[in-house]
């Protein structure tokens, strides 16, 4: 694998595992406030399952970034992650909270579907498995997308309003990164339009079918790089423990 | 007016195995079946092994203990309209004290027209007890949601590559020991 490859591979993959990381992040801040005892226990499992697969990128990248997992998480600054700002934004209510983590799952879903035809194995084996759970995690937040744009008045007015605000940030996934084009010539990684299209069959049907409108708005199209104050915020929480006694064994 | 705004009580069913019976093993919320059978995935089978969940609302499950049969000697009488249609009734028995984790098993069917009709017939042909059973409980086919077998790989099958520990594992306290982090020491679970 040549130099630029390799970067290329690197990129993406950490990309990928911050997007993990802070998704799972902030699902682990509901534990013990989720609206029903039997949904706390399932964003609990949803936070692990997340936090699980950015380990699996972290780790396909370490011979690349020289650093394991832990590291990557606790021991980089805001400007060092390369997550989109959706999942670093505060979960606000519940339908903002399902409803970021259904397009992100189903994101994830249409990603994962093409990289088990990548052609760097080791990515499409893991791939292969984290999908089989990402399939139960898109079903889970689709059935919630669907019962509260469907429940009551107030339930479809959070849920439309989740939408407004979420949509132009989720469309910063598809903002292909600087050496995409070196991965997508060799096969490593998928094509982002082809990625967004494929995404939008799933979302936009399942929205409308849920009494949501997609708001025609402009996307919020910044760098990886670029984040909102909330990442420190949340780093700063993140971090905090495995910082202040970095040799503890657990 | 009911001041309870919780959702109403599902009933689940584990089965382990493809050659095991279901089990009752507990009770989630959920406004609804397919909720219902996620909110079991998540609550009882974040652990292997499972390979089938079944739900059935908790008001639709018919439950008589060994107690309550003997000291009520017309608990079957009941008055059926004349063409009360005929159903598939899930008969489920508890034999063994020994596995308190589990509160019903999964013994069999019969076609009745009533729960009590259903337990009745289930308890004369005498084909659902070994020695003695301590309860039982009849469930209708028609109230059972069901996992099926396409679900196994994403709601089953992931559980099995997790690191899991009991909390007997971290009895040293957390910063006892300090050395060499070591990343696959990291719980997943």
């Amino acid at each position: 694998m040549n130099k630029k490859l390799q970067q290329a591979l690197m990129d993406r993959l950490v990309a990928m595992a911050d997007d993990e990381v802070i998704l799972g992040h902030r699902d682990s801040e509901w534990t013990g406030h989720a609206p029903i005892l039997e949904e706390d226990i399932a964003i609990a499992n949803l936070a692990q399952d997340e936090i699980g697969h950015a380990i699996i990128w972290y780790e396909l990248a370490e011979p690349f970034t020289g650093n394991d997992a832990d590291s990557m998480a606790y021991f980089r600054d805001a400007r060092q992650f390369r997550n989109v700002q959706m999942v670093e934004l505060p979960n606000h209510d519940w339908a903002f909270t399902m409803l970021r983590h259904y397009l992100y799952d189903a994101y994830e879903l249409a990603l994962l579907t093409r990289l088990v035809e990548s052609k760097f194995e080791a990515l499409a084996k893991a791939a292969e498995k984290v999908r089989n759970e990402e399939v139960y995690h898109f079903r889970h937040t689709s059935d919630w997308v669907e019962r509260l744009g469907l429940g009551t008045e107030e339930s479809n007015t959070r849920m439309q309003r989740a939408l407004d605000h979420l949509w132009p940030y989720a469309l910063q996934l598809f903002r292909p990164m600087p050496l995409d084009d070196t991965l997508i010539e060799a096969d490593y990684f998928p094509e982002l339009g082809e990625l967004r299209s494929a995404w939008e069959q799933v979302v936009i049907p399942h929205l409308e079918k849920s009494d949501l409108k997609v708001p025609d708005a402009e996307p919020i199209y910044a760098h990886r790089h670029h984040h909102t104050e909330h990442l420190v915020d949340l780093l700063a929480d993140m971090q905090m423990v495995a910082r202040s006694l970095p040799d503890a064994v657990w | 007016m009911s001041r309870d705004t919780q959702w109403p009580r599902y009933e689940v069913f584990k089965q382990d195995r493809p050659d095991k019976p279901h089990a009752a093993v507990g009770t989630v919320h959920a406004p609804d079946p397919e909720v219902a059978l996620l909110n079991a995935r998540d609550v009882f089978v974040r652990r292997p092994s499972c390979y089938s969940l079944w739900v059935a609302p908790e008001s639709a499950v018919f439950k008589m203990t060994a107690y309550e049969l003997e000291t009520q000697p017309n608990w079957w009488v009941e008055e059926l309209p004349e063409e009360a249609p005929e159903e598939t009734y899930h008969i489920f028995n508890k034999q063994t004290q020994r596995r308190s984790m589990v509160a019903v098993t999964h013994v069999g069917e019969v076609t009745a027209r009533s729960p009590r009709e259903a337990l009745r017939k289930a308890i004369e042909s005498g084909q659902f007890v070994e020695k003695v059973a301590y309860m039982w409980w009849v469930v209708p086919e028609s109230a059972i949601a069901r996992s099926s077998e396409e679900d196994v790989l994403s709601m089953f099958e992931p559980a099995k590559d997790k690191t899991y520990r009991d909390q007997s594992y971290y009895t040293g306290g957390v910063f006892a020991r300090r050395s060499q982090r070591r990343p696959e020491d990291i719980p997943l679970s």
